[in-house]
């Protein structure tokens, strides 16, 4: 693993040694040690079933949900283990928020999409919900596609607008960090770009880690990937995800230092 | 191993063995060119000046693959790098096509005088020494060889002293009466066109590394920058 190579990282926000994810007796991932930069965008790419999401909601314990699912080694928020026993799961998951690969806004309205949350931090005056949810929708570049429809369905949006009202309602409870699992996979290329350009404008506040599918995407988007594979065990003819190389995107792009980052970007893989 | 974007890669092995021939039509042209000058062969000189438009013809069209490659194919790493390369080597060939058609316009210039055997040897010398680097270059190239790519400065370091004795010759003999002002003059540029030929073959051989390791020239430890406070590079003179 390469991944001393990446250039020095300075203020560290999550942390991943030696982590492995095991489902049941089946190791999805093991061994990644990654460092994520405050207020970069970090990129994971790789082929399907090459553990990069599964890394990715570790960070936040969403794997909690998924039964007989079991982490080994460590994974740090702010030097703080978030697997230890007395941290708590929802305090991690309001400080790392996750948009998802499809939009799953509520079927309410739009202005409780957004107030949703803090609504659950027990916010409740209506003057202080409707500024948190301006500053949401503005923040997610949506407040003025809806400003004059808050109370409609938040249903009735197109699906890009749904995307943007997710990314809205997660930082509506200002999280440190957004995780976004293929935010954009389905998406047209002009919403996917609108949510291109808002991960820059939000990434000084919030330090953002992106799965995706689409390398352009990872090179237009990204300050540093991750490239992850799968290594085939010979015994099981099962397929384990490992990390392979993490760079800057610039460097891992154009001059990679691991081969199979190369074969697999140029599309030279077996 | 299996192979995606294999229509992408076919392609990229295209322009890449386009690159090679262009090359070759250099490594061709200079000892013709060298010759016609030494010959005084202006039917030669006047086929080639002609054929230089070829040269450049093939070179907007290689160059125009290669956009279009980066615009519709986004290629990475070491496509993206071959494509980069391959851009500014069509620049080094294209200019070194012209500077041996100057030669030929030389050959021109100089017709009707006699040149001394200490002349024709070395400009001789200097011609095949120019097409020796370009030889290496595209060695280099065809084998994505970075090592041997690095080696091409010392050759040129070798046809930088030709050039300089190349200049005192000329001045010997101008002194000795054997050639006069203008004929000299044209000779000097002769040595400078075939110097900087040197030159353009050692940018190919820089480009071949960087699309080989990643490695990009820094200027600052580059010899032929840091030289550069002199500005005669160490040629003598008139000293009428």
């Amino acid at each position: 693993m390469s991944s001393s190579s990446a250039s020095t990282i300075t203020d560290v926000v999550l942390r991943a040694r030696d982590l492995s994810v095991f489902y049941g007796d089946f190791c999805a991932v093991r061994d990644v040690s990654i460092e994520i930069p405050r207020g970069e965008i970090t990129a994971f790419i790789g082929t399907s079933g090459c553990g990069k999401s599964t890394v990715l909601r570790c960070f936040n314990r969403m794997n909690d949900l998924i039964p007989n699912a079991r982490v080994k080694g460590a994974v740090e928020y702010h030097d703080i283990d978030v697997y230890r026993s007395d941290a708590d799961a929802s305090e991690v998951r309001r400080r790392i928020g996750m948009v998802f690969q499809k939009a799953n806004p509520f079927p309410k309205s739009i202005f409780d999409n957004v107030a949703y949350g803090p609504r659950v931090n027990g916010l409740h005056k209506k003057g202080d919900l409707e500024a948190i949810v301006e500053k949401s929708l503005r923040g997610a570049a949506l407040w003025d596609e809806v400003k004059d429809r808050l109370d409609s369905s938040a249903m009735g949006l197109s699906g890009g607008q749904q995307q943007r009202l997710c990314i809205a309602r997660s930082i509506a409870i200002e999280p440190d960090v957004l995780l976004m699992d293929e935010p954009c996979s389905a998406l047209d290329p002009i919403a996917t770009a609108r949510i291109e350009d808002l991960m820059q404008e939000i990434k000084q506040e919030y330090t953002i880690v992106i799965v995706t599918h689409n390398m352009q995407q990872a090179g237009r988007v990204s300050d540093r990937t991750a490239f992850f594979t799968t290594e085939v065990n010979p015994d099981s003819d099962r397929r384990t995800g490992i990390l392979v190389e993490y760079d800057t995107t610039q460097k891992l792009f154009s001059t990679p230092s691991d081969e199979r980052t190369e074969a697999y970007i140029t599309g030279r893989f077996g | 191993m299996d192979e995606l974007r294999k229509g992408f890669h076919h392609e990229l092995d295209e322009i890449r063995a386009e690159s090679a021939q262009l090359i070759e039509v250099v490594i061709d042209a200079i000892p013709r060119a060298t010759r016609a000058l030494l010959d005084g062969d202006l039917d030669s000189a006047d086929k080639m000046i002609r054929a230089d438009e070829v040269l450049n013809g093939r070179c907007l069209e290689l160059e125009e693959r290669c956009y279009r490659l980066l615009a519709l194919q986004a290629p990475v790493a070491s496509d993206l790098r071959q494509v980069i390369a391959i851009v500014k080597i069509v620049s080094e060939i294209e200019r070194s096509g012209d500077l041996a058609v100057n030669i030929c316009k030389a050959a021109r210039r100089i017709y009707g005088h006699n040149l001394n055997s200490e002349l024709q040897k070395v400009i001789t010398e200097m011609g095949e020494q120019a097409t020796q680097l370009f030889t290496a270059a595209l060695e280099a190239f065809r084998e994505s060889d970075a090592a041997k790519a690095a080696a091409i400065d010392d050759m040129d370091s070798y046809l930088d002293g030709l050039q300089r004795h190349f200049i005192r010759v000329i001045l010997e003999s101008h002194s000795a009466g054997n050639i006069n002002v203008q004929v000299a003059i044209q000779l000097a540029v002769v040595a400078r066109f075939l110097e900087r030929i040197g030159d353009h073959a050692v940018n190919i051989s820089e480009r071949v590394r960087y699309f080989v390791t990643g490695w990009l020239p820094e200027n600052l430890t580059n010899p032929r920058s840091t030289n550069s406070n002199d500005d005669t590079d160490g040629i003598p003179f008139f000293e009428e």
